[in-house]
């Protein structure tokens, strides 16, 4: 079979346009400049500045840098097989050192192609990818700032275990209906989590201890944030709303478990780790029970080596940002200007640059992450009650953007927030509230049309 | 403020919803190139999914039921000759398992089918703690265990590791149950592309009119990253792992000596999913080669002759693989299949997708 494509004609049909294109914008271009915009991202900003690709399918999030140095590409390759280690019941040869508690035994079985993890839990069909932290109003922190442990279980449930030990609890995630209407009468459905945590004894976690699911978060651009200079994000602080937007957002101060220091917190959905290297060392330990140089748990020796947890650390330093979806439709630019008029960038914040990393690649890179990695009290909704450091138990730190309209090409269907329960990006914007309760009431005042358009900017991110 | 670009953008669109508006234009609103929906592209994704995609893990799905069937003969007459049938079975389930490993996407990684069927290493102290216990080993316990207690490593341990003297009443009753769940996953990965209520296959069919896959091209972007993503892995990670560290505990499928079948798969998974054909199964389709053959029909063929000589690269390494990488003499094979695997992936992704992308 041949196929007739109209190459030629479309070619010469886009010079075309691009010739008229060039004369009205140029003269347009300055009646916008008179008539003040509306605060438009940059589109000549990529959104991991050079680390971007142009990839839009499912395996998107597991494209290297596209700024990689020959040697570095070498070690990010090294890095996604260890990411992808299997870790399996010690005595053994290959990858040892499972457990004897762990909610899940890869990297990768919970960040599903390096996106964000689905809020399963058990070990029927699809297995723990989230998991509950817990502490004990009670009890004593272990750190300095930190959240006070539950005796037996630490902060964090592990629900499965290597054969012949028991997990600390079985966790049931279930969801409860709730309903709503927009001021035009068009109803929307949202979902709140309900959950059951039986204890391995059989009984009921104890009523007074603090509970909070969290899914896993998509790998990608972490690097690069990593990158941002700390004074960049104290700068976007507000903690009093000295500037009356009604906007506060704090830094995190979490502990730095190798310096022993208080620093800023900048990754997890309160913003508690101060890096990559200790995110990693401790999902390793907490996760998959693999005890590391950095942190031995309760085991009597690291299960894996130095190297190993360098190469993975620098895999999700190295991971490209996809680069927006090309669109001719209009309403992405619409539903642009709609994210700004109503505020969302004031949190969302669109451009940030790096400053000084170890890793050349992600220095000096101007990126679109739409998030100012600051705590922000966004409501009784989504308050989990329960402190992480600075993080008060109604905040959460701002969600990067980037890349999330490919949520749905990667992971096969939508759940956002910390605990996965919004189903849509819009069930998403509905859970809004705190600080960004005005953001939210605009989009819902807004005609059907407009805030379709707005989920249409957000699934061309 | 707009930004120049931003009004540009805006400006094209405009300028391009007046000149093409009312034209009845199916555009898919984004992503990969967008425009409108075109029958020859169609065609080449209804192929993929219907000649290629489909048929692969229906094949699956049949050969885990024989495989199933071998082993319970097996356990009801452990025989030499019962041994090896079941082996046989086993390596025959292998095929379309391998095969399909050049679409890693969809029902297979979001719904946990992948580690199920394929987690490597096998957990051996806990199988043989679970082997030791009394635990009742009935299919529903053996699927509820770890994703290593399972799968076909784990049966492939069972079936290979031992002679069949060494199999007592324990292993058997375990391989059953594994072989069962295999066949269970199999045919759930089946039922996830081509039934239920949103078949997979039929979301990858409607590219242009879904966020999954947001434009037709998007959809034939999916299934060139798919064959990059395995040509990339048995070059640079199959191959290169246990060669690299001279470790034959890191080679995949060991216990059957089967891993230069599993690579040469691998390869024939990303030639169907090139040609829209699986000539094994005797369909042939449309594909991305025609596509490509359109604008550079040297390069249609030279994709596939590359891809081709991947595979006989591969077979060309002495075998069994686990023995090649510490010899000295299987070297120069062992890297000449790492380069063809490299050569396909550097032509696929640097001269196929951008003529995709067109």
């Amino acid at each position: 079979m041949i196929h007739t494509g109209e190459t030629v004609p479309g070619n010469f049909y886009k010079q075309f346009v691009s010739f008229f294109v060039f004369i009205i914008a140029a003269a347009l271009l300055l009646a916008a400049c008179d008539s003040g915009g509306s605060g438009e991202t940059d589109t000549t900003v990529k959104a991991g500045g050079d680390t971007s690709v142009d990839n839009r399918t499912s395996f998107a999030f597991e494209e290297p840098a596209a700024n990689l140095s020959e040697e570095s590409l070498i070690k990010h390759t090294l890095g996604d097989a260890t990411f992808g280690d299997v870790f399996v019941t010690p005595p053994a040869v290959v990858n040892p050192g499972l457990g004897p508690l762990f909610n899940n035994v890869s990297c990768e079985s919970c960040h599903i192609k390096n996106g964000r993890g689905l809020p399963e839990f058990g070990n029927t069909g699809l297995r723990s990818m989230a998991l509950v932290r817990v502490s004990d109003p009670e009890g004593t922190p272990t750190v300095q700032g930190g959240n006070p442990p539950v005796e037996g279980i630490g902060n964090q449930i592990q629900d499965h275990a290597t054969f012949g030990f028991e997990p600390e609890a079985d966790v049931t995630l279930e969801w409860e209906e709730v309903t709503g209407t927009y001021p035009d009468g068009t109803p929307y459905n949202l979902r709140r989590p309900v959950l059951t945590i039986v204890l391995a004894n059989g009984e009921p976690l104890g009523s007074n201890i603090l509970t909070s699911v969290r899914i896993p978060p998509p790998v990608i651009g972490l690097g690069l944030l990593e990158a941002v200079p700390e004074e960049e994000i104290l700068a976007m602080a507000d903690p009093g709303d000295e500037d009356g937007d009604g906007i506060s957002g704090r830094p995190n101060m979490v502990w730095n478990n190798i310096k022993q220091t208080t620093e800023i917190g900048r990754f997890g959905h309160k913003a508690s780790m101060p890096n990559l290297r200790q995110q990693a060392a401790t999902a390793y330990i907490e996760d998959m029970g693999v005890s590391s140089p950095d942190i031995l748990g309760n085991e009597p020796a690291p299960e894996i080596d130095e190297e190993t947890l360098e190469l993975t650390t620098f895999y999700t330093q190295t991971l490209a940002v996809p680069l927006r979806a090309e669109t001719d439709d209009p309403d992405v630019p619409r539903g642009e200007s709609i994210f700004f008029d109503l505020g969302c960038s004031l949190c969302h914040a669109s451009v940030m640059e790096t400053g000084d990393h170890e890793l050349s690649e992600l220095r000096n890179q101007v990126i679109q992450p739409f998030t100012d990695l600051l705590l922000h009290d966004m409501g009784e909704g989504l308050a989990d009650h329960r402190r992480d450091f600075q993080a008060t138990g109604r905040e959460w730190r701002t969600a990067p953007l980037w890349a999330i309209g490919l949520t749905v090409t990667v992971l096969g269907q939508q759940n956002y927030l910390h605990d996965g329960r919004a189903r849509t990006l819009e069930e998403a914007i509905l859970w809004h509230g705190g600080e960004a309760e005005n953001a939210k009431d605009g989009f819902m005042n807004l005609p059907k049309g407009e805030r379709d358009k707005l989920i249409k900017f957000l699934s061309s991110l | 403020m707009l930004s120049k670009k931003g009004i540009l953008v805006t400006i094209v669109s405009i300028l391009f919803v007046l000149s093409c508006g009312g034209g009845g234009s199916d555009d898919s609103g984004g992503g990969g190139g967008g425009g409108t929906n075109d029958e020859f592209i169609q065609s080449i994704i209804d192929d993929y999914v219907d000649n290629v995609v489909i048929p692969t893990y229906d094949h699956l799905r049949e050969r885990s039921a024989t495989l199933r069937e071998a082993c319970e003969a097996l356990e009801a007459d452990p025989t030499e000759e019962s041994l090896e049938a079941a082996r046989e079975a086993w390596f025959a389930a292998r095929i379309p398992w391998e095969q399909s490993e050049s679409w890693l996407f969809g029902p297979v990684d979001f719904k946990g089918h992948d580690p199920a069927l394929d987690s490597w290493p096998v957990n051996r102290t806990d199988l043989d703690a679970v082997l030791s216990s009394d635990a009742e080993l009935t299919e529903e316990f053996v699927g509820n265990l770890d994703p290593t207690l399972k799968g076909f490593h784990t049966a492939e341990y069972l079936l290979f590791a031992f002679d069949v003297d060494e199999l007592g009443a324990r292993e058997f009753e375990y391989l059953i149950s594994v072989v069962r769940d295999i066949e269970s996953t199999s045919e759930e990965l089946y039922t996830d592309w081509a039934g239920g209520d949103e078949p997979f296959g039929e979301i990858m069919k409607g590219a242009g009119n879904n966020s999954v896959f947001p434009s037709q091209v998007s959809a034939l972007e999916q299934i060139i990253e798919g064959m990059s993503i395995i040509l990339d892995e048995v070059a640079n990670g199959k191959i290169a792992e246990p060669f690299d560290n001279q470790d034959v505990e890191a080679v995949e499928s060991q216990f059957s000596f089967n891993s230069r079948q599993d690579f040469a798969n691998d390869v024939r998974g990303a030639l169907h999913a090139y040609t829209g054909d699986h000539p094994g199964l005797g369909l042939i389709g449309t594909g991305l080669d025609e596509l490509v053959a359109e604008s550079d029909p040297e390069l249609a063929q030279r994709m596939e002759d590359e891809i081709n000589d991947a595979i006989d690269a591969i077979l060309a390494i002495p075998q069994p693989f686990r023995d090649a990488i510490l010899d000295p003499d299987a070297a120069d094979e062992i890297v000449a299949a790492q380069e063809a695997c490299r050569q396909a992936f550097d032509t696929l992704n640097n001269e196929v997708l951008p003529v995709i992308q067109q």
